[in-house]
């Protein structure tokens, strides 16, 4: 009896926090994540975008890159529902599409981001394939 | 009380006036007090006292207060020239003693009295004596000349005030290497005159509070005059009538070279991403063309721009850049470092102007570093750089705990 109400209950709060955490991203969202998905078929062994991937390339740490900024962490945090830092101390919105509801709708916006952010960080642009990658990650967020 | 009863001194009927014991002449016996003289009438010790304040707060503001003190400064000059004004008046319209012509400036005689001084031979005189009237006509002179240096410093390096639209940032700052050296002299003359007052003893500082000093037969004193205190109202109501309707109809006149366009959204938007967006008066033109120029690494940072969007901002820089200004921001920033032209923060007027803060308060996390502008500067982004608008923030809570 204790042993199903434990599993209800673990169920009931799993449910709660997929709610909450996962959110369902907007049309504008989907579409630039497509944008990418589409250049990205077209590059070699890529079947699809991975959350999973894009996240352990958000969190890696980059050789080829600026040395203040090894990592996409390196500015934008390791809590990516918590504000980062720019380098000239201004902060930078979560990265968290459930918190930043704002963000990832403006293909525009989003590709002068990953021009910028890439170099700095990898030292060249990134593949559509990673774009895609760690778009899927941070709209999961 | 009526004006006519507060400007008549003590005792203005009766030149000599004295205690009621002196009158009763019915028990000869008792020690006779001193008769007293009616030299400082309440209008000159209220004008004394009230200087003493208002300079007081005038020169430790100037000289010492954060700049965030700079109204206190501001109206406690103001008043003090208000009150001198008043003095001027009553120099002309007041009782004997509180007329200039009872004590008329003279260096002949003001170095004949030193003289005497020397000899031990100094003459008492009821009002001021030669050295005094001269002390009188300096400190004045040297409240004048503050008010008029004041106004053109608030007019020509804050771009406000009825002189504003007259004044350029030059003509204001040399004002204010002025209006710092008269400052200087003033203290030392307040504390010449101190040191005066000290050596006529306690009689002096009595005076100028009770407004009456022993008559004595010995004492020079000067031909009656009565106060006229009606005419005296009069003219100081008309004066300061005419000195508000000048000030407000001369501040309200527009002043040439400052910003007043709000920031172009574009540049707010992309710039102000990463940082404050810095009001484009704070740099030359030269400098804001190769800061444009070279986005793809913006100090360590990649912060390029579509071609179309860089040309705007490029555009809109150099429309508004320092040389378009005059006011104290774009002075003194219009002159790069020479060797980190790009660096705002490297430059010789910002470095000047920011020598007193400690890296500590940059460090702050309530701060945010030399670029957050804004964090220090509630006017940050009108260019305007106010000295009122300065509040340097507290270290935030997290940041105090050990």
């Amino acid at each position: 009896m204790m042993r199903a109400s434990s599993i209800v209950c673990a169920i009931g709060l799993a449910a709660v926090s997929l709610g909450t955490a996962v959110a369902e991203p907007s049309a504008a969202q989907k579409g630039v994540l497509d944008g990418y998905v589409t250049t990205a078929r077209q590059e070699a062994g890529f079947s699809g975008p991975s959350a999973e991937r894009g996240r352990k390339f958000f969190f890696a740490e980059h050789a080829g890159g600026k040395a203040d900024s090894p990592a996409c962490t390196s500015c934008h945090g390791k809590d990516l529902t918590k504000p980062g830092e720019t380098r000239a101390g201004k902060a930078i919105e979560p990265m968290a599409a459930s918190v930043t509801a704002t963000r990832y709708t403006d293909p525009a916006n989003v590709e002068k981001w990953f021009r910028r952010n890439c170099r700095d960080v990898l030292g060249r642009e990134c593949t559509a394939a990673e774009k895609a990658d760690a778009l899927a990650f941070l709209l999961g967020l | 009380m009526t004006s006519a009863t507060f400007f008549r001194p003590r005792g203005d009927d009766r030149r000599v006036a004295s205690r009621p014991a002196a009158r009763s002449a019915s028990r000869p016996a008792a020690p006779q007090p001193a008769p007293e003289i009616a030299v400082w009438d309440r209008a000159v010790r209220a004008f004394h006292w009230l200087l003493v304040a208002t300079v007081g707060v005038a020169l430790v503001t100037g000289l010492w207060a954060p700049p965030s003190w700079h109204d206190v400064h501001l109206w406690s000059g103001i008043a003090a020239a208000v009150l001198v004004g008043c003095r001027l008046v009553w120099g002309l319209l007041g009782p004997t003693y509180a007329r200039f012509s009872s004590f008329r400036p003279s260096v002949s005689r003001a170095l004949a009295h030193l003289d005497a001084i020397r000899r031990n031979r100094e003459p008492r005189h009821i009002g001021h004596n030669p050295l005094g009237a001269l002390m009188i006509v300096a400190l004045i002179g040297a409240v004048t000349v503050l008010t008029v240096t004041g106004l053109l410093v608030l007019g020509g390096v804050s771009k406000e005030g009825p002189l504003a639209a007259f004044t350029s940032f030059r003509t204001g700052a040399t004002a204010l290497t002025a209006h710092a050296y008269v400052a200087y002299a003033l203290a030392g003359l307040v504390i010449l005159h101190v040191l005066g007052a000290l050596h006529d003893g306690p009689v002096m500082l009595r005076a100028m509070i009770t407004g009456t000093k022993p008559a004595g037969t010995d004492a020079i004193t000067a031909p009656e005059k009565p106060a006229r205190p009606h005419p005296a109202v009069r003219t100081i109501a008309v004066a300061v009538a005419v000195a508000v309707v000048g000030t407000a109809v001369l501040s309200a006149k527009p002043v040439p070279g400052i910003p007043t366009a709000p920031l172009d959204p574009l540049y707010a938007k992309e710039c102000g991403a990463c940082h404050t967006p810095h009001h484009p008066s704070v740099a030359p033109a030269r400098t804001w063309a190769a800061i444009v120029a070279g986005l793809d690494d913006h100090f360590g940072d990649d912060a390029s721009l579509s071609a179309a969007d860089t040309r705007r901002i490029a555009d809109w820089l150099a429309a508004n850049s320092a040389e378009k200004f005059d006011t104290a921001a774009a002075n003194l920033m219009r002159t790069p470092s020479d060797t980190d032209p790009l660096r705002i923060t490297a430059t010789p007027g910002w470095r000047r102007l920011h020598a007193d803060v400690p890296d500590a308060v940059f460090a702050r996390r309530t701060v945010g570093g030399r670029l957050a502008c804004s964090a220090c500067h509630a006017d940050a982004d009108s260019g305007r750089f106010a000295a009122r608008q300065i509040s340097i923030p507290n270290p935030s809570p997290e940041t105090k705990r050990p």
